[in-house]
């Protein structure tokens, strides 16, 4: 196991953020206070914490590794999928399949957040209380 | 809802539209509501439910000859639910769940689409290249990949994706439709 020294890391999640990493092998490595900005949970005792709703980590190792953690296992942790690519420091973090089996099985339409022509952002729940056509399209 | 990053060419065809346009560079929507192909419509109602999934449903008929998909049953549709609340018998369709491979598919793009923005070329190509072969018939990954390759979404190999998704049986995360 060869444990890098920092380099740059740039995570593809809801938002594009840069930070410092480790490298564990070809696995990510960050902060543990880095973690909430990137996912959205944090490393806790009780596991991966949000408000107050905590996964529990079946195998704690996976997760905390160097005084960090491993990003696509905490991740993985949260239902959502990752890729890595080592060379050129990114990593693109999917979201949590719990959310797309809500709106496949259930029913239930994920909310999102999109910047419209302007750059300003919006959420499908703006308009919740009314009925809404969601129209995905592309000039391609 | 965009699945492109162009906004010039989204701008352009927002011309005079009421209603909210939002811009998907990286391709969310399509991981978080199975969406394999434009257009793509989906009801949702007013408490968050979504009442009819996802369906290729078009605001013109330029298309309709090639689709066998005419827009004004679908109009006269969404009157009605919104008038009378009725909905129609195919929106209890079950959409099946994206395969891993398809999932893996839209992180490759986006990794792509990221690298294109920021200079990175070769990493673009890279990942550009592992998104389309891992789903070959998805054309929110390849045909939107098109015009980021320097390509032609209306070209030849737009043609060639279109041959081949109907001779696997149009494969698609939606209603199916009568295609003609």
């Amino acid at each position: 196991m060869t444990t890098s020294t920092g380099s740059t890391l740039t995570v593809l999640a809801e938002q594009v953020t840069t930070i410092e990493a480790t490298w564990d092998d070809a696995r990510p490595v960050v902060a543990v206070a880095a973690l909430p900005d990137l996912v959205g949970w944090e490393l806790k005792s009780e596991g991966l914490c949000r408000a107050d709703a905590c996964v529990p980590l079946s195998d704690r190792a996976m997760v905390e590794r160097h005084g960090g953690v491993d990003l696509v296992a905490a991740a993985a942790a949260l239902g959502r999928p990752a890729i890595v690519d080592v060379d050129a420091g990114l990593v693109a973090v999917g979201a949590p399949a719990d959310e797309r089996h809500r709106a496949l099985y259930d029913r239930i339409a994920p909310d999102f957040t999109l910047p419209d022509l302007d750059g300003t952002p919006r959420s499908l729940s703006d308009w919740s209380g009314r009925k809404r056509l969601l129209v995905a399209f592309a000039s391609w | 809802m965009a699945i492109d990053e162009n906004i010039e060419a989204l701008t352009t065809l927002a011309e005079g539209v009421t209603y909210p346009v939002l811009v998907d560079a990286d391709h969310r929507l399509t991981e978080l509501y199975a969406i394999s192909n434009i257009p793509t419509v989906v009801w949702i109602d007013e408490n968050e439910r979504i009442t009819r999934p996802n369906a290729a449903e078009f605001g013109t008929d330029t298309f309709a000859e090639l689709t066998g998909v005419y827009c004004k049953p679908h109009m006269d549709q969404i009157r009605a639910w919104v008038a009378q609340g009725t909905v129609p018998d195919d929106a209890d369709h079950a959409i099946a769940d994206l395969e891993p491979d398809e999932i893996a598919a839209r992180l490759h793009f986006r990794l792509a689409a990221h690298a294109r923005r920021t200079g990175m070329a070769d990493v673009a190509d890279h990942h550009f290249d592992r998104a389309v072969a891992l789903a070959p018939l998805d054309f929110t990954v390849v045909r939107a990949a098109m015009p980021l390759r320097d390509g032609d979404p209306f070209g030849p190999a737009f043609f060639e994706l279109w041959e081949r998704y109907r001779d696997a049986g149009s494969p698609y995360h939606g209603i199916p439709r009568a295609a003609s």
